[in-house]
């Protein structure tokens, strides 16, 4: 059997809140493969959000195990966990987080640079246009509307090549049409580099994308559910109109 | 990562945070221009010295002592090839103008110079009329400065006494070569010729003379056939301290020294507002951080590690720590090109060159040190952003690593002795200074974090206050105040400026009022025994009282318990005739060997007594108790410089005739009574006979002074009447001097101070405009708002003076009391505008600063929110 591209075992994270402890993670156990696409769905403080941070290692767990491709992490240093994210994962969030002092292109710029690859202004220029924003690199984040920063968001999260994708809510702070481009994109690029993605959301019609819906409450999974394998591979078509 | 990505992201992170870093900038340029004007004014002066060298020594080569050049040394320049001699005597004497009616003229101490040759060899004698002062100078004539001319109204063609001879004035002069203006002189120039000065007999009666042998060489001379010739001779004169011989290129060592001194002092004043600007810097910085939090978290998000974001930021500092040096060089050139122009007396504009490479260079590393030095502190927090912090705001920063904070700390203290170490040029010095600043910088913390604490328990509804009033009050305390570092920035310069105005008023005052009642006024000196009945008649007459006098003769130590004084000196002395080693401040040591050479080496005034002064305190043995031997009595300190012991046996030259005298006492004496005091007393019935003049006191009524010193100088012309209050005034004038440099220097620390509460307050003006909106939609006027800040700054101020007050003052009373041995006064007045003016300049800042939150429409705010 394959190594699972992440893996948590008893995973639990409490935070303080006040004189008690407050669990927002409770003992969960997942594993997610290459190449899925797994939507999270749970309502608020249901732990999604903690779940994601802690598989990206922006997070550490109180107790518990995470392997990505097979490795722990978290017990790795700041720096150790940087150079995870860096190889191997990629971000898109509910509210962009493009750095507001770069161009479009210099935030689509930044990751590949980063890795050392080879040309990085041509994968940027060739994300850029994917997403469909060609013209506009040269343009600042407050100079561009929601969903253009979310799709430079996702030109950015796909720069790397990362073999993982995180995305918190991408089209929570989007209007209805403008997410469904967002998500359109997301998934048309997810298909072509064969990523694994862990998407958060509380929106059952985006969850329904995905190839896995695995539901949190309480910290706990409550439910975990595959879909007919077609669902996972065409993603384009499904997408409601 | 390579470079390339480095330098763009530097200049990718740069864009950010152009305007909101002018005060970063401001903070630094202003303790960078103290540092480039005081480095800059120092190394223009000693290069001009340098480049001026020749005129200023008037020769190639000088041979100086306070004995005539001996023959040996005179044959010896005369077999140097192609070189050419002009002998100078220089000593002060009173001139005085003609008398008209029977009544004497008026009369003034002068600086006399008889020169016999050609003179200068270098440099202009500016004189009116323009003529060789060869030329010029006959037996019956003499070249006298312009102002004392004016001063007595006489002109070319008049004519003065000088040692009871008349003189023509051939000329008036108006610059030398070899004065400098920033040395100290005593009277006006008055030039004569050898054969003129020998008709006034002041050489032959004793009075205090300086020798100096002029040697021109022939142009174009090497310098190892220079050095050469110095050597010499130097071989040719008899060893010890009496004469050193001296070459333009050692270019003024002992001026240079000086220099050298005062630089390295006022370096360490630059310093300190520097560091305060350093405080400045670290404020904004940490401002700045603030608002990069979520993009730091982006940044650890996308894979960047904490140790590739800090070089990053520690990288923008640098950048703007550039820039900000770079406008304090700019500033401290202008500072060096107006200050000349402002005090020509006190720095010869002539000689200034603003732009001194070394200057400019040491205020760039100076000022990029420092910028980087004091954003470490609060650049470590980049370290502890937590990227979790791109999905909650709230995320808890990650751990603090105990090593980082004690590195940083570490770093910040090395790289403080360091600058200071370099400043001062000792690290010893530096390390004091480390650790004073250390020291007042917590105190002024832990003051100001105490007010803030006591504010903050006030009980600020037990008093009905007006709103304005309660809520200025409850800003200071609100937490995350920018207040405490504004507070110990403007405490440290209103200290230092505080503290140095203190010592100068507390010292100009002992000297400026009245001298203890009993005190004498004057001095008189070079009496001759013969003259004494009449000068002390004539002092009756003038209403003197309490006229004391004393003899005098002049001896030299020849040898200390069989052992010669020339051996002692050889024994210790450096290298190089007697030239201190240029750029080493002289350690306890040093100056110890230095004071015992001076001691050892100068002429020394003896006098005989039955029975000491009442402010002198036998310490040891007893006074003439011994009937075996001729006894003296030392004064202690005197006795420890030269190696002296009770029961030494000291042998004394008197004008070539050879006396041992043992000592039998020591005694300590105070010396600010003012009265006649003598290091060596000799017991009465040795002395009688040697060659000897008498000194005098006396005291005058007040203004009569001027009186007496004419009568004087109409009778008795080879007396010298010194005034004390003139000869105070001459100490006050140089005291001011330095003092005004320190204050000068200090308000660069205050301006720095100014600077930081004005960007503090800045960086808080978003929150000042959301508070601006929220009053005013609350009801409160535009006025009512600005009357609530102004509280708040002038309670800053308030604060940060009232602790600069207490810090002043103990400083002051410190160098008062230790330093100067002066009793403390307390000055309520200087304390009260210290207070006021540190109110009033915070409150004008920061209104200043918050003029555009105030100006704000709460609709603006609050549609933003």
């Amino acid at each position: 059997m394959n190594t699972p591209r992440i893996e948590m075992r008893q995973l639990t994270r409490k935070l303080p809140s006040g004189e008690r402890e407050l669990t927002i993670l409770d003992h969960v156990d997942l594993a997610i493969d290459p190449g899925e696409f797994v939507a999270v769905l749970g309502p608020s403080g249901s732990g999604k959000s903690t779940l994601l941070a802690l598989m990206a290692g922006l997070d550490r767990p109180t107790s518990g195990e995470i392997r990505i491709d097979g490795t722990p992490i978290q017990a790795m240093s700041e720096d150790g966990l940087a150079l995870l994210r860096r190889k191997k994962i990629g971000f898109v969030f509910q509210s962009f987080q493009l750095l507001s002092n770069l161009t479009a292109r210099e935030n689509v710029l930044l990751p590949v640079e980063l890795l050392g690859l080879a040309n990085p202004f041509a994968r940027a220029d060739e994300l850029l246009a994917a997403v469909g924003l060609a013209d506009r690199g040269h343009h600042y984040p407050s100079q561009l509307s929601g969903g253009e920063q979310q799709r430079i968001a996702l030109a950015r999260a796909f720069a790397a090549r990362p073999p993982i994708l995180l995305a918190d809510e991408p089209t929570g702070n989007l209007d209805g049409a403008t997410g469904r481009r967002v998500l359109e994109l997301l998934t048309e690029l997810r298909a072509r580099e064969g990523t694994t993605l862990v998407l958060v959301t509380h929106d059952p019609v985006v969850a329904a994308l995905a190839g896995r819906q695995i539901h949190l409450r309480d910290g706990r999974v409550e439910r975990d559910e595959r879909a007919s394998a077609a669902a996972a591979v065409t993603p384009a078509a499904e997408v409601p109109a | 990562m390579t470079l390339g990505f480095y330098v763009r992201a530097l200049v990718r992170e740069s864009r950010g945070s152009r305007g909101r870093l002018t005060f970063f900038i401001a903070c630094l340029a202003v303790g960078v221009a103290a540092v480039v004007s005081v480095a800059g004014l120092s190394a223009s002066l000693r290069d001009g010295i340098r480049r001026e060298a020749r005129q200023l020594l008037a020769a190639d080569l000088a041979v100086r002592g306070n004995q005539p050049i001996p023959p040996e040394a005179l044959t010896a320049i005369a077999a140097l090839p192609g070189a050419r001699r002009t002998d100078v005597k220089e000593t002060v004497t009173v001139a005085a103008a003609p008398g008209v009616n029977g009544q004497p003229g008026p009369s003034q101490l002068v600086e006399l110079k008889v020169v016999d040759g050609f003179y200068p060899f270098y440099g202009k004698l500016d004189l009116r009329p323009a003529r060789p002062l060869h030329e010029l100078l006959t037996p019956g004539t003499a070249v006298v400065a312009a102002d004392l001319l004016s001063h007595w109204k006489l002109k070319v063609g008049d004519s003065l006494q000088i040692g009871g001879q008349t003189f023509r004035v051939a000329a008036s002069v108006l610059a030398e070569p070899d004065r400098v203006g920033i040395s100290f002189t005593i009277g006006p120039r008055v030039f004569l010729s050898g054969a003129g000065f020998a008709r006034t007999h002041l050489e032959d009666q004793g009075s205090r003379m300086g020798y100096r042998t002029l040697v021109r060489l022939p142009d174009g001379i090497s310098n190892a056939a220079l050095d050469a010739a110095a050597e010499r001779l130097k071989q040719a004169l008899p060893g010890g301290e009496s004469f050193r011989v001296e070459t333009y290129r050692q270019a003024q060592p002992s001026l240079r020294q000086n220099i050298s001194r005062v630089e390295k002092f006022l370096g360490l004043v630059a310093l300190l507002s520097l560091f305060v600007g350093g405080i400045g810097v670290a404020q904004s910085v940490r401002a700045w951080l603030a608002s990069r939090m979520d993009a730091i978290a982006i940044l650890k998000c996308l894979g960047m590690r904490p140790r590739e974001i800090f070089p990053l930021y520690l990288g923008q500092t640098v950048l703007l720590g550039l820039a900000g040096s770079i406008v304090g060089i700019l500033a401290g050139v202008a500072v060096q090109m107006t200050l000349p122009r402002l005090f020509p007396d006190l720095i010869p504009p002539e000689l200034i060159r603003p732009w001194q490479p070394a200057a400019l260079l040491r205020g760039l590393g100076l000022g990029i040190g420092v910028a980087m030095l004091f954003s470490l502190p609060p650049l470590s927090a980049v370290l502890r952003v937590p990227p979790a912090r791109v999905l909650r705001r709230d995320a808890e920063p990650l751990p603090r690593h105990r090593w980082v904070t004690a590195a940083t700390f570490l770093t910040l203290a090395a790289g403080v002795w360091g600058m200071a170490a370099l400043q001062s040029g000792s690290p010893l010095l530096g390390a004091q200074f480390t650790g004073g600043v250390a020291v007042v910088t917590a105190a002024l913390a832990a003051a100001a974090f105490l007010v803030s604490w006591t504010v903050r328990r006030l009980p600020r509804d037990a008093f009905s206050l007006r709103p304005w009033l309660r809520h200025g009050i409850a800003a200071l305390a609100r937490p995350g105040a920018a207040a405490s570092g504004a507070i110990v920035a403007l405490g440290l310069g209103v200290l230092v400026v505080l503290g140095m105005s203190l010592v100068e008023r507390r010292i100009t005052s002992q000297l400026e009022k009245e001298l203890p009642s009993n005190a004498p006024s004057a001095f008189l000196v070079d009496i001759q025994p013969a003259q004494w009945p009449g000068v002390e008649r004539l002092l009756h007459q003038a209403g003197g009282e309490g006229i004391e006098s004393v003899p005098v003769v002049m001896a030299r130590v020849s040898a200390i318990d069989g052992v010669t004084t020339e051996a002692m000196q050889g024994k210790d002395a450096p290298a190089g005739n007697g030239e201190e080693p240029e750029g080493r401040e002289g350690n306890g040591r040093e100056r110890r060997e230095g004071n015992r050479r001076w001691a050892l080496s100068r002429e020394q005034r003896l006098t005989y007594m039955q029975e000491l002064p009442k402010d002198n305190k036998i310490v040891a043995g007893a006074l003439w108790g011994d009937p075996a031997h001729a006894e003296v009595s030392l004064e202690q300190d005197y006795a420890n410089d030269i190696g002296a012991r009770l029961g030494s046996t000291i042998r004394f030259n008197i004008q070539g005739v050879p006396l041992d005298l043992r000592v039998t006492s020591l005694r300590t004496v105070n010396w600010q009574t003012f009265g006649i005091n003598f290091f060596l007393v000799v017991e009465p019935g040795v002395l009688e006979s040697a060659p000897q003049q008498r000194l005098a006191v006396a005291r005058l009524p007040r203004g009569g002074e001027q009186r007496v010193q004419d009568l004087l100088a109409a009778s008795y012309p080879n007396v010298t009447f010194l005034r004390i209050r003139e000869i105070l005034e001459k100490v006050l004038k140089v005291l001011r001097r330095i003092s005004l440099g320190i204050r000068f220097l200090g308000g660069f620390t205050v301006v720095a101070g100014i600077a930081i509460l004005a960007g503090a307050v800045s960086a808080g003006s978003a929150r000042r405009g959301r508070e601006v909106a929220l009053l005013k939609t609350l009801g409160m006027t535009r006025r009512g708002v600005a009357a609530t800040f102004a509280v708040e700054y002038a309670l800053v101020g308030l604060v940060a003076g009232a602790i600069g007050a207490v810090g002043g003052t103990v400083l002051a009373w410190g160098i008062v009391t230790r330093g100067f041995e002066m009793p403390w006064v307390f000055a309520p007045l200087t304390l009260a505008t210290a207070l006021a003016g540190s109110v009033l300049l915070t409150v004008l800042a920061g209104l200043a600063a918050s003029l555009r939150a105030l100006e704000r429409r709460p609709i603006e705010v609050l549609r933003a929110e």
